[in-house]
């Protein structure tokens, strides 16, 4: 205390509390504007982009049921009960499933990190090597910490749990009213979701020494297998299945310690196989969630460890038909089973493969690895002994059993036809319903709905099990985080345009056509010279499919943050490092501070980084927090047609003038501009018409000619080859001739003057009038009347 | 209009950079086993170009044999009012540019070593003729470069011709490089500006001249010149070099205007072969980043990409670079492209390559013939020296400028004073202002979480001399000015938050 502020003369019965005692921190970057933002720190920014990017409401259901008033009938402009209309109660289910989304990831962050402290403790480095510097972009960016052990993360989820309890209130009935505030405060969970997964991804990259920039780490990680046909079912087979890595993480501790690499299978499937493979390259990748029910039916798994997310909700049970035990490993999935943590272990291992039970709990991920791999040695000899896979036989019965009501294809989200499948195989033809297996998302709905109880999942797998069989793959490891060095690397070609953009497949694997669209999407734009960064089940699907020489996509190009790679960034919680690229070229080449400075990072990222999101088979609460997460950050998405299952998308409106006005920083002039991007948030029905559209969500107004030029030689040719057709709307991206693609500049100058009007200096090749502003490469394109630079006289 | 016939090919940028394998191989032209180049040649008389013509002396490709690698010359004839000698390698390096846009068609490298690969499928898509692709990059040629008014191409696959016309060529190359290497800031009116880059770093003001070749070493003084005459307002219009205020420094009031205007404000002055006075912006897209070593009072250089991961100031690449860059003036840093070192004003107000002390060995090497002799031994690498004591013991040895005071060669100048005494902190006479002031922290004061870094003192980086730094603090609330205030606390509960542990004041 300084002298002579405070004199304290006396005192009497005093009692000092004190909180935390914690030393100064060191001088690193300013602070910015909104440190740890609460719910209406960003309320601003949100309206900004709401008023451009127009929350587009599809009702899923007209009802509100969530309180006792009702049910209410919101149809037809009415109100409920408690006063709430149409459009904020669409609001609402939005923010609610950006609650479930973001409370999985910051839950599992936080277990993680329980875990992580126990066995690491708190001190455990964050130390990512000399390619990164920026070592946790989101929470520079947010809160404002850079953190330097694992334990400083304590502090970020705090905050991250704080907010999400403020946020959770305003759904009950009778807060908020408002839709915009609704779509207001989902931004703000997308983007607490956003820094959870980074949470969750820094403290295991740094504690199980995942891949970064150490040697081995970035472009040079190994390539794992992955597919069905990948598991040596000669050996006991341990499949993990989830989120949340400390399980599998022992097991392959327990495998390595007792030299067992060789004798046992360590497989799994979705996110837990990724990090997996991140920590024990020698997993195995089996499937994505797509596959999940028909691996399990399979029965490649002596043993079956499921930690967090995305498993079957009866796991147990179609375990249990396949004589597979189920290690359950997190409190938030218990599938009601007995908690064995601290029994002996053989006699947890004796009562599994003796059949004594369907399956334990284990809650100390550290007493996973010895009763998990003890399990599967015992049970493996005794399950080959059994018959898992339907024979000829019984496939014929079933099949014959079918009489085409169409009940199944009703039930089928894609509509497959099942029946006439099973009409010709009955005649012998089994390939039309060998073809169904990819199309299928592996939901069981269909099974439900027969009336013979044809397990139709089962026959469909017995009819493709010679392909399943062959299903190998190659994916390398997700690498985590994009290296700063990288990122300075793709300067010079992102402005100059040969790089057009960065595109993030990520998200879940509900494909209306089969994964063949996750590789197709990839390889079609990393051919095109874009960044391709995968995450999730779509870094899986990716991998099951291979040219005409039978490479894979990971195999035929690279690695590295460039022109033309194909990069795994790893799990769902990886996905954070997407934004972190983005943050970071704000940070490398406009050196703007992150630190508290949210809103002005994503103004420059919405402005200047043509980044566009792909989540084909969004699905999960999760990849509807993560999409609007990215949304917030100012990173355009493009969901497959279960995406408007969400029930909401940020449409822009090219046709409303008003809606497309930006400031040059500088100087304040308003201009109006391109739809550059034109959406946040947009559904595709097909891939045909997702392929350019998410050419076009590249585009930005800060553009090189050169840039623009490339970007729009992207889109028109895309749209030509999978829409058989120019764009509609091509000249909008037009400033100067300069910006048309150069193969086909007199061409589409022509047109300009036939179609549109404009007036074409001919001896010069110039547009002389026509575009709805001029080209200037000094352009300082802002949303933020803040940031206007005032001319120092 | 020209080139209405049908193109067998696609034609897009989404070809660059693909390679066709020798399995996929139909013809290979140029390339390792046979001569190949390719030339543009101004023609000052418009009625000697015969428009979108094509000539093709030697077998076409139907007489070609697969597999088989043939000679290969690309010779254009260029005519335009705008046009003279200069743009010549300007317009020929734009070959590179646009014939690898064809589809089945790999053009590489440049000049007299071009390697060029026609692939089995663009056959099979119906090419039949050199000329087409010949008519199609002349297309190219003129759509992208208006300048261009009329343009003919004799290609050659004749053995015979091709290497008769390579000593032609090669006497033009050279000829071109003298010319280059022999014009200077002095010979012009005009420098150019390069604004791409500000469409992300936004107050970056970059100034190309025949002396300093932008620092992403992918414009030079020719290059900018070429884009100017497309588009005269474009990223790349004139700067009017106005006066020179410094010779040596390279201070001229058109590029201080330019800063002005280019920056918003942001910076007025510039010097373009200044490290420490007002130096020259620096993008994210720099080649090589310079930086500061004040224990020994030199220049330290490293590149990105560069297979060196430290430096003697203990930092990789990745650290340094984030000092550079973000289109600032960063006093003690400066990005640079890497043909700037072969300029003979490379940071000459600042001794030059006597003020160099230490390079990335993998740099050194790339650059070697740009270093004087004088010069050549004396400059350390990490396999000399990874710190700053074993910096300072090899330039002691090898009797390194730095250490006794640098003469600076273009005015004879004495402009360090040299090390005074061991240990004492060295006097930066030119660089007073511009020195990042807490280097010289002394290694015990290294901040305690470092126990494992060696004696190299970690420079504190100069914290960015922008918008005041708007750090938060909660202050007690004051009454009247200072004037003490009695407390006394009875029954009071004290709820502190947090305990903040200043360190003591460095003295």
């Amino acid at each position: 205390m300084a002298k002579g502020i405070l004199d304290v003369a006396g005192l009497e019965n005093v009692r000092i509390f004190i909180g935390e005692v914690a030393e100064e921190e060191e001088e690193w970057e300013p602070m910015g504007p909104h440190p740890k933002p609460g719910i209406t720190t960003l309320r601003n920014w949100d309206f900004k982009l709401l008023q451009r990017y127009k929350p587009f409401y599809a009702p899923f259901c007209d009802m509100c049921c969530l309180c006792t008033y009702g049910k209410c009938d919101l149809s037809g402009n009415k109100k409920g009960a408690c006063g709430i209309r149409m459009d904020a109660q669409q609001g609402r289910i939005v923010l609610l499933a950006c609650l479930i989304g973001c409370t999985a990831h910051a839950g599992h962050a936080r277990h993680l990190l329980h875990d992580l402290i126990r066995k690491f403790g708190r001190d455990a480095p964050i130390d990512f090597g000399p390619e990164i510097a920026v070592e946790a972009p989101l929470t520079r960016l947010i809160t404002g910490i850079r953190p330097k052990t694992i334990g400083d993360m304590e502090e970020v989820l705090d905050y991250i749990e704080e907010q999400i309890v403020q946020l959770s209130d305003a759904l009950h009935t009778g807060q908020e009213g408002s839709f915009l505030d609704f779509e207001s405060k989902a931004l703000h969970m997308g983007m607490l979701d956003s820094l959870a997964k980074e949470v969750a991804d820094i403290i295991q990259i740094a504690a199980y020494k995942l891949p970064s920039s150490h040697p081995g780490g970035g472009p040079d990680v190994p390539l794992v297998e992955v597919g069905l046909g990948t598991v040596d079912t000669s050996k006991p087979v341990i499949l993990v299945i989830g989120h949340n890595v400390p399980p599998a993480a022992d097991i392959a501790d327990y495998l390595m310690e007792h030299g067992l690499e060789d004798a046992v299978e360590l497989a799994g499937i979705c996110c837990t196989a990724h990090d997996t493979t991140r920590y024990y390259p020698k997993a195995k990748i089996v499937c994505a969630l797509g596959r999940q029910l028909r691996a399990i039916r399979l029965g490649i798994a002596d043993v079956i460890v499921v930690d967090e997310q995305c498993i079957r909700a009866d796991i147990v049970e179609l375990a249990q038909k396949t004589f597979t035990p189920v290690i359950a490993t997190n409190d938030k999935a218990l599938h009601g089973l007995e908690d064995r943590t601290y029994d002996e272990p053989d006699k947890v291992v004796k009562d599994l493969v003796e059949g004594k039970v369907p399956g334990v709990l284990i809650l100390d991920p550290e007493r996973v690895g010895e009763v998990a791999v003890k399990t599967a040695m015992q049970i493996a000899p005794k399950r080959r002994a059994m018959k898992i896979i339907m024979d000829d036989e019984e496939f014929q019965r079933w099949v014959r059993l079918c009489y085409q009501c169409g009940n199944c294809t009703l039930a089928c989200p894609n509509g497959l036809r099942i029946g006439s499948a099973m009409a010709k195989a009955a005649t012998g033809d089994t390939k039309p319903l060998a073809e169904l297996f990819d199309l299928c998302v592996g939901c069981g709905r269909c099974e439900q709905v027969c009336k013979r109880h044809i397990p139709i999942v089962d026959v469909i797998t017995k009819a493709a099990y010679p392909y399943v069989r062959q299903e190998r793959g190659k994916a390398r490891v997700g690498r985590g985080p994009v290296w700063d060095t990288e990122i300075r690397d793709v300067g010079a070609p992102i402005v100059l345009g040969t790089i057009p953009g960065v595109i993030a497949i990520i998200g879940c694997g509900n494909y209306p056509n089969g994964t063949r669209d996750a590789y197709l999407i990839t390889k079609e734009f990393a051919d095109r010279n874009y960044i391709v960064v995968l995450t999730g089940c779509m870094a899986i699907d990716a991998a099951l499919w291979k040219d005409e020489e039978g490479r894979g996509v990971y195999e035929t190009h690279h690695g590295r943050f460039d022109a033309g790679g194909v990069i795994n960034i790893g799990s769902c919680v990886s996905n954070a490092h997407i934004h972190g690229a983005c943050i970071k070229i704000a940070s490398i080449y406009a050196r703007r501070n992150l630190r508290g400075n949210y809103e002005e990072i994503a103004d420059y990222i919405l402005n200047r980084v043509g980044a566009c999101g792909v989540a084909w088979g969004a699905m999960s609460q999760k990849a509807a927090s993560i999409a609007t997460g990215f949304n917030r950050l100012g990173v355009p998405a493009v969901v497959g047609p279960h995406g408007t299952k969400y029930r909401r998308a940020y449409l822009g409106r090219p046709d409303i003038e008003d809606d497309w006005k930006i400031i040059d920083a500088r100087d304040g002039t308003e201009y109006r501009f391109e739809p550059a991007p034109q959406h946040l948030l947009v559904a595709c029905e097909t891939v045909e018409e997702a392929l350019p559209m998410i050419a076009k969500l590249c585009f930005r107004p800060s553009d090189t000619d050169r840039g623009r030029s490339i970007k729009l030689t992207h889109y028109i040719d895309l749209h030509e080859k999978y829409l058989g057709c120019l764009p509609p709307d091509w000249h909008l991206f037009v400033r100067t001739a300069t910006d048309l693609p150069i193969a086909r500049r007199e061409e589409l100058l022509k047109r300009l003057e036939d179609e549109h009007g404009w007036k074409i200096d001919w001896e010069r090749k110039r547009i002389l009038e026509g575009p709805m502003r001029p080209y200037d490469p000094s352009f300082d394109p802002t949303n933020l009347p803040r940031l206007i630079r005032k001319k120092k006289e | 209009m020209a080139g209405e016939e049908e193109f067998p090919l696609d034609v897009s940028p989404m070809y660059e950079g693909e390679r066709v394998r020798k399995e996929d191989m139909f013809v290979e032209l140029g390339g390792p086993t046979q001569p190949g180049f390719e030339l543009v040649i101004y023609e000052p008389d418009a009625e000697k170009v015969k428009d979108g013509h094509v000539e093709l002396i030697g077998p076409d490709l139907t007489e070609m044999e697969e597999g088989k690698a043939y000679p290969y010359a690309m010779i254009y004839k260029v005519w335009g009012p705008e046009i003279d000698k200069d743009l010549e390698p300007v317009i020929e390096r734009r070959n590179h540019e646009f014939q690898p846009y064809i589809q089945g068609y790999m053009h590489l490298n440049q000049r007299d070593e071009i390697w060029v690969r026609i692939s089995k499928s663009a056959m099979k898509k119906g090419l039949k003729s050199l000329k087409q692709i010949g008519r199609k990059t002349i297309e190219l040629f003129k759509s992208e470069l208006p300048f261009i008014q009329k343009m003919e191409a004799l290609y050659i696959t004749d053995k015979e011709e091709v290497e008769k016309r390579l000593e032609e060529a090669r006497k033009v190359y050279r000829a071109r490089d003298e010319r280059a290497r022999g014009l200077h800031e002095e010979d012009v009116e005009e420098f150019y500006q390069c604004t791409l880059c500000q469409s992300f770093a936004p107050t970056n003001v970059c100034i190309v001249t025949p002396d300093r070749p932008a620092l992403c070493g992918a414009m030079s003084w020719f290059d900018c010149r070429a884009s100017a005459r497309v588009d005269p307002e474009g990223p790349n219009a004139p700067v009017p070099k106005g006066e020179c205020i410094d010779p040596i420094a390279g201070e001229y009031t058109g590029v201080n205007e330019a800063a002005v205007r280019l920056s918003g404000g942001e910076y007025n002055r510039i010097k373009l072969h200044s490290f420490f006075d007002c130096p020259h912006t620096s993008c994210g897209c720099f080649e090589v980043a310079g930086f500061y070593i004040p224990e020994v009072d030199g220049i330290g250089w490293i590149h990105r990409g560069s297979k060196v991961r430290e430096t003697p100031i203990g930092l990789p690449f990745s650290t340094i670079a984030g000092s550079v860059g973000g289109g600032r003036q960063v006093y003690g840093f400066l990005g640079i492209g890497i043909p700037y070192f072969y300029s003979p004003k490379f940071i000459q107000a600042d001794g030059g390559w006597r003020r160099v002390v230490w390079m990335a060995s993998d740099l050194k090497e790339r650059v070697a013939d740009a270093i004087p002799d004088e010069m050549k031994d004396k400059i350390a690498t990490e396999k000399e020296a990874k710190t700053i004591d074993e910096l300072k013991e090899f330039l002691k040895k090898v009797d390194h400028p730095v250490v006794k005071g640098v003469v600076r060669p273009v005015d004879g100048k004495k402009i360090t004073e040299g090390w005074a005494e061991e240990e004492a902190p060295p006097e930066a006479a030119a660089a007073e202002a511009a020195a990042p002031e807490a280097a010289a922290a002394p290694t015990a004061a290294a901040p305690a979480q470092q126990p494992a870094a060696p004696q190299v003192a970690m420079p504190q980086f100069p914290l960015l001399p922008t918008a005041p730094a708007a750090q938060p603090q909660i202050q007690i609330p004051t009454t009247p000015a200072g004037a003490p205030v009695k407390v006394i606390l009875k029954d009071a509960n004290v709820t502190i938050g947090k305990i903040i542990l200043k360190r003591k004041e460095e003295k």
